[in-house]
């Protein structure tokens, strides 16, 4: 495992470098994988134990009958037979050396005739030059094939095949005893193969009955008499609700109003009983489903407001204001709010709604929010207080527009020579009119005579009352502003 | 019925046209991640395919215990073969036998639970309380895997009781009062009837001797006792 690394990255294959061996560990725990996938393979192989599959024990039973006794004996019998003459052909040639064989081949020679003879015997001739140890197959005649080694050797063979058969039977019956003690085994113990659990015996609860009759009549009497007992009491309660109803109907009203208010004092005495938070001290919601349990050990009543938990701090106050925090956990942290309590951060003003003027509780003024003139001013304030010129009008003896007729000319005459020199803030409601209209100005203003000059109160009405400033106040003062002022009255 | 290997098909709704519980598919009694797990649970696949009544007592046989899911949301064999029986919908004779039957008890169990399912609450209360009387043991498999001891008078006893049993949320039973008010049902007789009149009998003479207790009507006193003395 010292190639594992920390990081959970796919281990890529090593590179090569010349001169180096390569890493062969993949292979080998490739190999072991492998082998393993076998094993596994083999160990899932068992069938399921459902009837429909065959057993292995009758598996192993076909296979037992399959095996051909007969071509095992013949094959058997060639083998031992072979090597029988082999090693009486081995004594013989040690002791007696080779003139057996050649006065065996002269009697060959002379016995045989025609078809294999001759080259039976030329390969014997032949097969002189070889080594003593080397056995040669002589050519024996049909009578004189049934000679005492043969008879000998199929005597024995028989008896060995009788041994080894018994000896095989006994095998597989040992063999099929031990499948079915198997099982046997994992019958008793209920393994099946859907079934993956490795419980052992020990765990499994015994669920055998009549292991000891009293003890078990006797739980279930306790059992049934419990049951009972619950029965009984749901009957109770709803007949003692059904008591109360009935009696609160029966007082009278001020008797109810009587109860009522006792109850009430009852519910205000156990709110006021209960603890106050300390300073900063972390809530605990109590939960929502543990509440049987807690209620089974007596603790769903219990109140925590007040009470300090062991290694908190014992006076929060004490601490430094970066420390002052409900949850210690969060002290240092990066994800931690400075965010105390809702008093401390709230920026209105508890119980006014209305607050004429920027005044702060202690009464002081916010300069941020003091008006930039001082009240009631009106008038024209930055570029509207630039000096205009006069206005252009049309040579006093221009023709008449379409409404020469009206008598307001002369009033419009009479009016316009002293306020030659008036200045634009009179006219803005036309200035503005002016300026939206993008056509250019007639040199006859015909229509704009019938204008009054006079502002209407439907105009003033749009102005901005006080009006609105273009600009936010800046924290520096006007002094440094180089424009040029009028005073305008 | 129609067996498929996969058998998502026909647990859904649309197209099913066979019998109904509560006018719905009756296996739509357990819930649906209830139902993905058994059937794609090898118990499922290998041991509940394609048997029917009389097969499905083999597999109950091989039942060693009883409950929901266990470890990982493995469904116990016990909750498969309740699927089964819900798919199958067996008669209630069937039913029945499988529920007087002496000697498969988790056979007993398994009809129970079915009877508890499918059948409407005064079946259910007449069938499944003589079997408070019946204080074989059970085991039971909790969530964890663990195995913990039960009797079958406690189970039948939750079944008629409790909210969720085994993996199922149980449609609600009403209350056995309002059967009886309603006449359907008689008050309960327990079958330890006669030492629960002794003992009430105890306690009388306590109660004579000792405080005086509030008055109840007698109608509702002793239900055991009241209908006791009626027989």
């Amino acid at each position: 495992m010292a190639s594992k690394r920390m990081t959970a990255n796919p281990v890529k294959p090593a590179r090569y470098r010349p001169g180096k061996p390569v890493a062969e560990e993949h292979s080998s725990e490739e190999d072991e994988s492998e082998e393993e996938e076998q094993v596994a393979e083999t160990r899932a192989a068992p069938p399921p134990k459902a009837s429909s599959f065959p057993s292995d024990a009758t598996r192993i039973a076909g296979n037992l009958k399959k095996v051909d006794l007969n071509e095992r004996r013949r094959q058997a019998a060639a083998e031992e037979a072979a090597r029988v003459e082999a090693e009486k052909a081995h004594l013989a040639a040690e002791e007696e050396g080779f003139v057996t064989e050649e006065s065996e081949e002269q009697e060959d020679s002379d016995e045989e005739s025609g078809s294999g003879s001759e080259s039976g015997s030329k390969e014997s001739s032949s097969e002189d030059e070889a080594p003593k140890k080397l056995l040669r197959p002589t050519f024996i005649r049909k009578d004189k094939r049934k000679d005492s080694i043969t008879v000998t050797d199929t005597k024995n063979a028989d008896e060995n095949w009788a041994e080894e058969e018994a000896r095989r039977k006994e095998k597989a019956d040992l063999m099929i005893q031990e499948q079915l003690e198997k099982n046997a085994v994992t019958q008793a113990a209920g393994k099946k193969d859907w079934d993956d659990d490795d419980i052992e015996e020990v765990e499994m609860v015994d669920d055998t009955d009549d292991l000891d009759p009293e003890t078990e009549r006797a739980a279930w009497k306790l059992r049934e008499l419990k049951r009972v007992k619950r029965e009984r009491e749901v009957i109770e309660t709803a007949e003692k609700e059904r008591e109360e109803i009935e009696r609160r109907r029966n007082l009278s009203k001020e008797e109810r109003e009587a109860e009522d208010q006792e109850f009430l004092e009852l519910q205000k005495e156990e709110r006021e009983g209960k603890g106050k938070m300390s300073y900063m001290q972390k809530y605990f919601h109590k939960g929502a489903f543990f509440q049987d349990d807690a209620k089974a050990e007596g603790l769903d009543r219990r109140d925590i407001m007040g009470s300090r938990i062991q290694d908190d701090v014992s006076n929060r106050e004490l601490l430094p204001q970066y420390m002052q925090i409900r949850d210690m956990t969060k002290l240092g942290r990066k994800g931690r709010t400075k965010y105390k309590d809702l008093k401390s951060e709230d920026t209105g003003r508890w119980g006014t709604f209305e607050s004429k003027g920027p005044r702060r509780a202690d009464g002081t003024l916010d300069e941020r929010f003091m008006p930039d003139r001082e009240a009631g001013g009106r008038g024209a304030s930055g570029a509207n207080t630039t000096q205009v010129g006069e206005r252009r009008r049309a040579p006093e003896d221009a023709p008449e527009g379409p409404r020469g007729d009206r008598p307001m000319k002369a009033v419009e005459r009479r009016d316009q020579s002293p306020r030659r020199s008036y200045s634009r803030s009179r006219s803005p409601p036309r200035r503005r009119y002016r300026s939206y209209s993008r056509s250019p100005p007639p040199r006859r203003r015909a229509r704009s005579y019938s204008y009054s000059r006079s502002p209407s109160p439907r105009r003033d009405r749009y102005l901005d009352n006080p009006p609105r400033r273009k600009r936010s106040p800046s924290p520096y003062s006007h002094g440094s502003d180089k424009r040029r002022r009028i005073d305008v009255s | 019925m129609t067996h498929a290997a996969d058998a998502r098909r026909h647990f859904d709704s649309r197209g099913y046209t066979g019998p109904q519980i509560h006018n719905q598919n009756p296996v739509h009694l357990l819930e649906k991640p209830i139902r993905d797990r058994i059937i794609t649970s090898y118990y499922w696949q290998e041991q509940c395919f394609a048997i029917n009544e009389a097969t499905l007592c083999d597999r109950a046989a091989a039942m060693s215990f009883i409950g929901g899911t266990y470890g990982q949301q493995k469904p116990s064999p016990f909750l498969c073969l309740t699927m089964k029986l819900l798919q199958l919908m067996p008669e209630r004779d069937i039913v029945l036998e499988y529920l007087h039957q002496t000697e498969f008890k988790y056979l007993t169990a398994l009809a129970a639970f079915y009877i508890r399912l499918t059948f409407d609450s005064k079946d259910i209360f007449q069938t499944l309380e003589p079997m408070l009387a019946d204080y074989r043991k059970l085991r039971r498999r909790a969530r964890d895997g663990g195995y913990s001891l039960t009797y079958m008078d406690q189970f039948v006893d939750d079944l008629l009781t409790k909210d969720r049993v085994c993996a199922t949320s149980l449609w609600k039973l009403p209350q056995r009062t309002i059967l009886e008010d309603l006449g359907h049902l008689e008050a309960r007789d327990s079958p330890l009837g006669r030492e629960l009149d002794e003992i009430d009998d105890q306690d009388d003479d306590i109660m004579a001797n000792g405080e005086s207790r509030s008055p109840t009507p007698d109608g509702y006193e002793n239900g055991v006792h009241h209908s006791e003395s009626e027989m």
